[in-house]
């Protein structure tokens, strides 16, 4: 249908790879907006892509592989609901909390599949150590890329290959007798990112840094406005008066990101300036601890 | 004694280097995580060191399997101060480099976390994510290259590990945090910048009361533009510290919530 096979192809390629990507080299290919510029190429609708991808970065911003735990899959997730959205004419923000995010979900449990499958490799790999197969024990250990690259590769070739029918019907019913349930799909897609929000701050020292939290949020917020409302202005005076060019940009993030990373520098060189207390002697440590050890 | 005289070469470097940016966690299994992996990326020296077919071998490439899981951003660093003990002990450093291994995968797990798990795919994860919403793939590019200044870095360290050895940990140690805690304030700012830009939900509900209709956005932003985005970070935030709770459950209940309050008309 709206997907051709070609390009069912190459996204099913795509992401076998990209989560080879993520586990080695780290070019960056296997993050969400990449993965929603990529899909969007090959559906020939980059901006919708981006959409997708970017909101899907922010709502795993702050959800890492940490010590080995699976977390949802946003860049399969990403690569459906891109297919989805471009293919079949969904709304972005829709397909956002329709598709991507369930499929995210649910990817869990293939990521789970994917290294449970490497364990059969290890016992294997520790067999051929005793027969000092050194041949063997490599290729056991490279032919964890299968089950790591089948895990994603698999359920993404299926959902594209046989889920149009259901995702097109999904979205004449969203559009018509649920339309209540596709606005609410909407502006849980806009809420996503706050997911993302807070679980980084659950891993950041957030108390100890707080000021900083103000401070970000409050500049932004201010400034956010201020180039908001100057953009509006200038869409309306552009459209009463035909001379005046709207000129009028929206506000760098990179601006915002170098206020704070002023803030970061200054507080590196504080604590290195800050002589390392040695931890040798810490017995004697107490609240006049520089008095006493200058008595040593 | 077959303590070998081996040195490590160039072409060594490049080889451990290659192996473990290509494929250092193929091999990932619930069982021992990185072990298979450790043992890959030093193989064909560790064959180089004890020689083919000896019970030497045998017993490190045991010794390398076992479990281990740290950073795969500093995984290079244990294996350079590794290699410079077993190139100079040998097996007698059997019980030393397992005992290493064991100590510095925690810490070095934390830093890379921090740094190359969550600071850096904060602050260019939403500069890119924050273009590609306006459809601008420039963001995304810059996160790349980016990236790639993150590779020539992983490729160097090894053998700065090996030539600093066991010292490198307690010299760089001061640094190492004052870096840390530079890179976490650095992310808890763009967090708060985040949460002005990304989270774009408004009240909608506007009662009318006597005739007059109140609008509840607009006073909001009179108090503090934004403030809706930060509350609902704030009350994640807090569902998130609750017992049993995962980002994943929270991201569905978000959506369930989000898709009431949307249908009750409160919000949008």
């Amino acid at each position: 249908m709206a997907i051709q096979w070609w390009q069912i192809l190459i996204l099913t390629l795509y992401a076998g790879y990209q989560i080879l990507d993520e586990l080695q080299v780290y070019t960056g290919l296997a993050q969400p907006v990449f993965a929603g510029l990529i899909a969007g190429l090959v559906m020939g609708d980059v901006t919708t892509g981006l959409i997708i991808g970017g909101s899907m970065q922010l709502t795993v911003l702050g959800v890492g592989t940490f010590g080995g735990a699976s977390r949802i899959d946003a860049n399969s997730g990403t690569v459906i609901a891109t297919a989805f959205s471009v293919g079949i004419g969904m709304d972005p923000e829709q397909a956002i909390a329709a598709i991507a995010v369930p499929v995210a979900g649910l990817m869990i449990q293939m990521d789970i599949l994917g290294r449970f499958a490497n364990t059969f490799f290890a016992n294997r790999i520790d067999t051929k150590i005793e027969e000092m197969d050194y041949k063997g024990i490599e290729r056991n250990f490279l032919m964890g890329a299968l089950s790591w690259g089948l895990s994603r590769a698999i359920p993404v070739f299926l959902a594209l290959s046989f889920g149009g029918g259901f995702v097109n019907s999904l979205v004449s019913v969203l559009n018509n007798q649920l339309q209540w349930l596709g606005d609410g799909l909407s502006v849980a897609g806009a809420v996503m990112p706050a997911v993302g929000f807070a679980v980084l701050l659950r891993y950041l020292p957030v108390k100890k840094h707080m000021p900083y939290l103000i401070l970000g949020f409050v500049i932004t917020a201010l400034l956010t406005t201020v180039f908001g409302n100057i953009q509006l202005l200038g869409d309306t005076v552009g459209s009463v008066v035909e001379d005046f060019s709207n000129g009028f940009i929206s506000m760098p993030m990179l601006a915002i990101a170098l206020i704070g990373f002023a803030l970061a520098f200054r507080e590196y060189k504080r604590t290195v300036e800050t002589p390392n207390v040695p931890t040798e002697n810490s017995g004697i440590t107490s609240n006049e601890g520089e008095i006493e050890d200058d008595e040593l | 004694m077959t303590n070998s005289k081996y040195k490590l070469t160039k072409e060594d470097f490049k080889q451990i280097n290659k192996r473990s940016l290509f494929g250092f966690q193929l091999g990932w299994n619930y069982e021992r995580m990185q072990g298979s992996g450790y043992l890959y990326t030093i193989l064909p020296q560790l064959r180089k060191m004890y020689g083919d077919d000896t019970p030497e071998l045998k017993e490190m490439m045991k010794t390398h399997a076992q479990f281990f899981n740290t950073s795969n951003f500093f995984n290079t660093v244990i294996t350079g101060i590794d290699m410079a003990i077993e190139e100079k002990e040998g097996i007698d450093a059997q019980d030393t480099v397992a005992g290493l291994k064991a100590g510095l995968m925690g810490p070095f797990a934390a830093i890379g976390d921090s740094i190359f798990g969550a600071l850096l795919p904060t602050i260019f994860g939403a500069l890119a994510a924050n273009m590609a919403i306006n459809g601008n793939p420039i963001g995304a590019i810059i996160w790349m290259v980016v990236n790639f200044g993150v590779m020539f870095f992983r490729w160097q360290q090894l053998e700065f590990a090996y030539k600093e050895g066991v010292e490198l940990v307690t010299t760089m140690q001061h640094r190492l945090s004052a870096l840390t805690d530079a890179a976490t304030m650095l992310g808890v700012f763009m967090v708060g910048a985040l949460v002005a830009t990304m989270v774009n939900v408004e009240i909608a509900w506007a009662p009318t009361i006597a005739g007059l209709t109140i609008d509840v956005q607009n006073n909001l932003d009179m108090i503090m533009p934004r403030l809706i985005p930060a509350l609902v970070v704030g009350a994640i935030y807090w569902l998130l510290g609750k017992e049993k709770m995962t980002s994943t459950k929270a991201i569905f209940i978000v959506l369930i919530v989000s898709i009431a309050l949307s249908a009750l008309g409160i919000v949008g």
